[in-house]
């Protein structure tokens, strides 16, 4: 039995576990914690639930992002509902060219199974690890020079390249430059964060490569890499990042390229 | 570079995009069905561009998509209960419809797939605010004003749900008793 009645309630308390309890309420509040143990447990039990609900959902948020809620937020589907059957009668057809296409196109191209990457993915590192890593000329033209930038990669690939802004994932452009391929030159475009960070993403064009594929992911010499393949070209962003990050940059990227694609020119 | 033509949308892309994975885990949770909740997502992106000329630029864009979805979300509980249709979640089968890839330890991995279940059973006004509250860590005030409920309303309900969920955590109601 307490003699004097506690000032706080059940929603104070609450609030304080939240911290959202008015700036001029906490110190009276701790105050009143050191003197209630069954209050701090109180306090402890609300935060340990919070946490467990966190690490329960928590991974609702790295899983992939579906295609048609990407096309969504790019404006370029109705909703669920009205969708729903023209949707899977596009599906349908699209597995039926896809079926077509990897029964022609599958004898030329390796099999591919986790840890092996392309060539692609390995040169997409290894143009990254190089470059990424000299702190004076990771680039040849500076994102001053973005509208040269852009011009000149578009000459050089015969594809009109862009560079995606990820400004909102926290990184600005760097500039770009050309690598080397096995056979076609490869655009880079480099990025860096507040923390001096960098990731960067290639585009070559692939005449022989059709259609599209989910994006894929591997790690070369710790430089971890997300590919895939859109409309003949291959695509891959590289960084020394955790797995969740890179996808979710890379999900922003392929958006990004999917909005300018649909650009009224 | 190609631009958008004047009359284009004003949504920025990146923004909408990087919101998608947050929504995603609201619609989980509203409607306790991996499918349907990506149904609701994309109603609610649909709905975001229909109405895109309501949202001001510069406010936050994470927390009037997550109003969006609250409505669409009502309505369509509305629209079936008129029309009889139960859509209420089904604790029992809530394991492997909110379908959540839980990376955690084998001994936490039960434990936190029950808590979900258990949430699962929470009404969706208290469910909403729990997880605004403690997973989406959003202030009373942002919740309030996303929810268009007075922040009294707001910690009623999440004072109610924690309460109830603690009940329901301590003493899983087995659904078939044992009767001597």
């Amino acid at each position: 039995m307490t003699v004097n009645p506690s000032p706080f309630d059940d929603a104070d308390l609450h609030a304080y576990a939240d911290g959202c309890l008015p700036p001029e309420r906490v110190g009276a509040f701790e105050a009143a914690l050191k003197l209630d143990p069954a209050l701090a447990a109180r306090v402890a039990e609300i935060r340990a639930l919070s946490a467990a609900l966190r690490a329960a959902l928590d991974p609702i948020v790295t899983e992939p992002i579906p295609e048609r809620l990407i096309q969504a937020a790019i404006g370029r589907a109705h909703g669920a509902s009205r969708s729903r059957w023209l949707g899977s009668a596009v599906a349908i057809a699209a597995t039926l060219v896809l079926g077509i296409g990897i029964g022609w196109y599958g004898r030329t191209i390796d099999i591919e199974h986790d840890g092996t990457p392309t060539s692609f993915a390995r040169q997409a590192a290894f143009a990254h690890a190089l470059y990424a890593a000299d702190v004076n000329r990771p680039v040849e033209i500076w994102a001053a020079d973005e509208k040269r930038l852009v011009t000149w990669l578009t000459k050089r690939l015969g594809l009109a390249v862009h560079a995606p802004d990820l400004n909102n994932v926290g990184y600005a452009l760097v500039g770009g430059r050309l690598v080397a391929g096995n056979e076609k030159p490869t655009a880079l475009f480099m990025y860096e964060n507040a923390d001096k960070q960098r990731l960067s993403l290639q585009v070559r064009r692939d005449s022989d490569t059709h259609g599209e594929t989910a994006f894929r992911y591997a790690v070369e010499k710790g430089v971890g890499v997300f590919y895939w393949i859109d409309d003949n070209c291959s695509y891959a962003i590289s960084g020394v990042l955790d797995r969740n990050q890179l996808l979710s940059i890379a999900h922003v990227v392929y958006g990004q390229l999917a909005a300018f694609d649909t650009a009224p020119r | 570079m190609r631009r958008s033509s004047p009359d284009a949308p004003p949504l920025p892309h990146p923004d909408l995009l990087a919101a998608i994975p947050r929504l995603r885990r609201y619609a989980r949770v509203l409607t306790g069905d991996a499918t349907r909740s990506d149904d609701l997502v994309q109603d609610t992106l649909a709905r975001a561009w229909e109405k895109r000329w309501l949202w001001q630029a510069g406010t936050d864009l994470r927390a009037w998509l997550f109003t969006i979805m609250h409505n669409v979300y009502m309505n369509q509980l509305a629209v079936a209960r008129r029309e009889g249709v139960s859509i209420s979640l089904d604790s029992e089968s809530a394991h492997a419809a909110w379908q959540l890839p839980v990376r955690a330890n084998q001994v936490d991995r039960v434990e936190l797939l029950e808590l979900v279940a258990q949430m699962g059973r929470l009404p969706p006004d208290q469910r909403e605010v729990l997880l605004l509250a403690a997973v989406e860590e959003m202030h009373y005030s942002e919740i309030a004003a996303a929810l268009d409920v007075p922040m009294g309303t707001v910690m009623s309900r999440l004072s109610r749900a924690r309460a109830r969920l603690r009940r329901l955590v301590d003493e899983p109601a087995t659904p078939l008793r044992i009767v001597k």
